[in-house]
């Protein structure tokens, strides 16, 4: 009956082949592959959580009276998106957890997508002829944090306002074209007449996620059909991908995986505030809260921003805000230019057009390596910059030292960081054995009082031990017996 | 020096790099308040009747109060003159050495003549005073005096310039408007202190301290008198009533946050929600990749 009414549906629509291909997909057995799944399934939640948010949300300037529970704000005007963010965390029911999964979750999607990222260029993964999917890759987490900016500009409170202000500061800072960007994007001067909630929101919610579904759509098309890189082992080449096929083995990690990662987030969501705009009020331009940070996805930006030195001249009629524009555009800039480009940098630097589908060790190529761990200390330190008031209120340091402090940091560190990590890839190059669990070693005193050591072979279960993978049976219904059972380690040529 | 640093309003720095350079640095420390209406001052008692009244008080008569200030719960403390007698005793034994004799100030810590009994108790019931390095910001501590010794040593110093400076006040948040003190707390005091009261670090190596342990009495002093590195502000910038609304405010709900959602994270904001965002949440996830995906 079932076989009957799915023949039914292959003959008029020839999903078998496909199905049948997508099923068969082999995943290396690597958990280091796994980590572009807590960013897909945390952008699920994503989704899902916002959808719940746009019920309630009312994406409006407009000012009203405060008169829902919480009592320190009746009576004060606000705007309308204001209050229905505070209505979402207080009177809407299950309204506080869904903004908090919905924040927890950005945080953890843009983490992750950071990790995934990692790992991608660490081992080389974006080599030929992956460079498409890399592409595609960076441009996913430039939109993501583009839209956890937007979004978290929503609620109209008093912090994310300053936000807002930053912004548009930043834009009129870009030269000669940036008051013009502003003024389309604000629909005039700062603060707008009332324009940029609706805007921001529109775009949050539909524009930038729609692109973003787009790019995850061709980024894991590719995926199937380039199929998936695999670390050097035992059995594997260039010309074929050894691991667990879509079915049923892998189906059942990653629906474990995605259980795992939204349960996570909405821990975090039941247990841990975040961004409790109740305490913060209401925006108002001519109001400023001292301890602003944007989320630590923006915090790069803005610890860049608080450690320039303030620089800026008057030239050809126009002043030039260099303070702002070279930490807050022309850094960025540069940044995701050389994230886009790298792929094709690296290829014009080695001159290796080759195909590439086994991995390299990081230690194996230790120039990039080393590169990546500078650019990597550099994001990092410029993050942390972001937080020198706390800093200088924990250790009770005057701010103005904290800032030298990291002026000098920012540049010196990098650098070391690369001379450290390229030494480092040496040393372990020469030490075959570095990563690999240990033999177990018996040690005897002999009569004389001597030690000695002796290496025994390693316990049964305990070394690593390659599994023979079987091909990938070619048709429906055509699973021989003798191959449905086994380690369930596919091989599947490319 | 620390007279000088006062006069000059300080600007919160930690922004300052670029936005302040961006034009973003609007400080108006003046009492603009929200337009809350009155309806919302019977639902604000509600929330705090444990709260009502505050400190210490021998008397609270309103000998020396304006008729404003007692209307708005702010009552004006009367010392009796009983307490001159010890107070003068204690200040001989712990300030003089400093602020010299009959308190007119020497080299070493300013004049508190003409200061008034209630920056003396503010400096004193705070911990700050007496003070053991000089050349520091006084910094709050386990106060030295107990309340009764404080008032004595007020009452001592005020015996001088008897009616001159600010005195103690009493405060009663009964008649409270949390909605004006949100309003008036965020435009007068959130650009130093933060707008969760947590404190922060100001230019200059000096420091806004965190509000969540100061009692309404202290807070109204601060307000009053302005100590340190804090602007004073005098009934001409927030008037009584909204002084008492703001102590309310940070009595009521800096002091004691709703903290719905969870464990609030101190009050620090996005930095320590990314740390708990990247610690727990990614480091925890990629555990579990580790553990369900294999080493290959
Ligand atoms: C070690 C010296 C020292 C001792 C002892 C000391 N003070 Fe002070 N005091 C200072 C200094 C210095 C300042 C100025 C500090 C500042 O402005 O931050 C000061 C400031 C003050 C102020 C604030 C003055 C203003 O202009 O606002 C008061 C009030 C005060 N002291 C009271 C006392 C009392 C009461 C005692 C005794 C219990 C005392 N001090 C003991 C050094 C001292
Ligand atoms: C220009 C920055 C600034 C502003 C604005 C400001 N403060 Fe302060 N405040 C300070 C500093 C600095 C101190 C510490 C003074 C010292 O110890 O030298 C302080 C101390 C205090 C204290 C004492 C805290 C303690 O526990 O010892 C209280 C209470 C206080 N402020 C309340 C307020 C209130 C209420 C407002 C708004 C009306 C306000 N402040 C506005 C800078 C500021
Ligand atoms: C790339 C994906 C996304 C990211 C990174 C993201 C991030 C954020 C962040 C950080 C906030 C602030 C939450 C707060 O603390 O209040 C927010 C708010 C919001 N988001 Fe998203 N979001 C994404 C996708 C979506 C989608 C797809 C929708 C709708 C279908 C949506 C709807 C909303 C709404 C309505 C708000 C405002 C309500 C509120 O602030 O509580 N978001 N978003």
């Amino acid at each position: 009956m079932i076989d009957k009414s799915l023949r039914w549906v292959d003959d008029r629509l020839g999903v078998a082949k496909g199905g049948r291909t997508f099923l068969d997909k082999i995943f290396p057995d690597h958990w280091s592959f796994m980590l572009g799944e807590i960013a897909l399934y945390s952008f699920v939640v994503l989704l899902a959580t916002g959808v719940f948010l746009t019920l309630y949300y009312v994406p409006s300037a407009k000012e009203v009276i405060y008169h829902g529970s919480y009592l320190p704000l009746r009576g004060q005007r606000v705007s309308e998106a204001y209050a229905s963010t505070i209505g979402l965390s207080f009177d809407v029911k299950s309204g506080l957890l869904m903004r908090q999964a919905h924040h927890w979750a950005a945080d953890i999607f843009l983490g992750s997508i950071a990790v995934h990222m990692a790992r991608v260029f660490f081992t080389g993964a974006f080599r030929k002829p992956r460079e498409l999917n890399w592409v595609v890759g960076v441009s996913m987490l430039l939109l993501g944090i583009l839209n956890g900016f937007l979004g978290y500009s929503l609620p109209d409170d008093l912090v994310s306002g300053t936000g807002i202000r930053i912004a548009y500061s930043i834009l009129e800072s870009i030269p000669i074209v940036g008051s013009y960007i502003a003024f389309f994007l604000f629909g005039g001067n700062y603060p707008g007449n009332g324009i940029i909630i609706p805007r921001f929101f529109i775009i949050h919610v539909l524009i930038i996620p729609a692109i973003i579904v787009g790019l995850l759509a061709a980024h894991l098309g590719l995926l199937v059909k380039q199929k998936h890189t695999q670390f050097p082992g035992k059995g594997r080449t260039e010309h074929n991908v050894v691991g667990s096929p879509m079915f049923p083995t892998f189906m059942a990690k990653t629906t474990g995986f995605m259980f795992m990662t939204t349960a996570t987030i909405f821990l975090l969501a039941g247990f841990a505030q975040i961004n409790p705009i109740w305490q913060f009020g209401p925006y108002q331009p001519y109001q400023i809260s001292y301890a602003v940070q944007p989320d630590w996805y923006m915090g790069w930006l803005d610890g860049a921003l608080r450690i320039m030195p303030s620089w800026e001249f008057v030239g050809w009629g126009h002043t030039w805000p260099l303070e702002v524009f070279l930490p807050a555009v022309l850094f960025p800039g540069i940044v995701f230019n050389l994230f886009f480009a790298w792929p094709f940098l690296e290829a014009k630097l080695t001159k290796d057009r080759a195909y590439h589908n086994l991995l390299d060790r990081p230690r194996d190529r230790p120039k990039r390596t080393a590169a990546g761990a500078s650019v990597f200390m550099l994001l990092f330190m410029v993050f942390c910059a972001s937080s020198t008031d706390v800093l200088a209120n924990f250790f009770n340091v005057p701010l103005q030292s904290v800032l030298i402090t990291f002026r000098i940091i920012v540049i010196v560190l990098p650098i070391l960081t690369f001379f450290v990590t390229y030494q480092i890839c040496k040393e372990l190059q020469g030490y075959e054995a570095a990563g690999k669990r240990k033999h177990p070693v018996v040690v005897t005193l002999t009569p004389e009082g001597e030690y000695r050591t002796t290496e025994m072979a390693p316990h049964p279960g305990d070394g690593h031990e390659e599994i023979e993978p079987i091909p990938v049976p070619t048709f429906i219904n055509l699973v021989p017996p003798e191959l449905a059972t086994g380690s369930g380690v596919r091989r599947v040529m490319r | 020096m620390r007279r000088l640093l006062r006069a000059r309003l300080l600007v919160p720095a930690g922004v300052a790099a670029g936005v302040a350079a961006a034009g973003l640095l609007t400080f108006t420390p003046a009492a603009q308040a929200g337009t809350a209406p009155s309806g919302s001052s019977s639902s604000a008692s509600s929330l705090h009747a444990s709260t009502a009244s505050a400190s210490v008080a021998p008397t609270t008569s309103g000998a020396a109060g304006s008729a404003s200030a007692k209307a708005a719960g702010i009552n004006p403390v009367t010392l009796p003159s009983s307490y001159i007698a010890p107070g003068e005793a204690l200040f001989a034994a712990n300030c003089a050495s400093c602020h010299g004799t009959d308190a007119v100030g020497t080299s070493r810590a300013p004049n508190l003549q003409g200061l008034g009994a209630g920056t003396i108790d503010f400096w004193v019931s705070t911990g700050r005073m007496p003070l053991a390095d000089p050349t520091e910001q006084a910094v709050r501590k386990p106060p030295r005096f107990n309340a009764l010794q404080t008032l004595e040593i007020a009452a001592y110093v005020q015996s001088f310039t008897p009616g001159v400076g600010v005195p103690i006040y009493h405060v009663n948040l009964s008649q409270a408007n949390l909605a004006q003190g949100q309003s008036l707390f965020t435009l007068n005091c959130a650009a130093c202190h933060t707008i969760t009261g947590a404190g922060d670090a100001l230019a200059d190596g000096a420091f806004a301290p965190s509000l969540h342990v100061a009692t309404p009495t202290q807070i109204i002093e601060a307000i009053r008198t302005g100590p340190g590195n804090m602007p004073h502000f005098s009934a001409g910038n927030i008037t009584n009533a909204q002084a008492r609304d703001i102590v309310a405010y940070v009595h009521e709900v800096i002091q004691h946050p709703t903290n719905r959602g969870g464990f609030g994270l101190g009050g620090n904001g996005p930095v320590a929600e990314g740390f708990v965002a990247l610690l727990i949440g990614v480091g925890g996830l990629l555990l579990v990749a580790f553990w369900i995906g294999e080493r290959a």
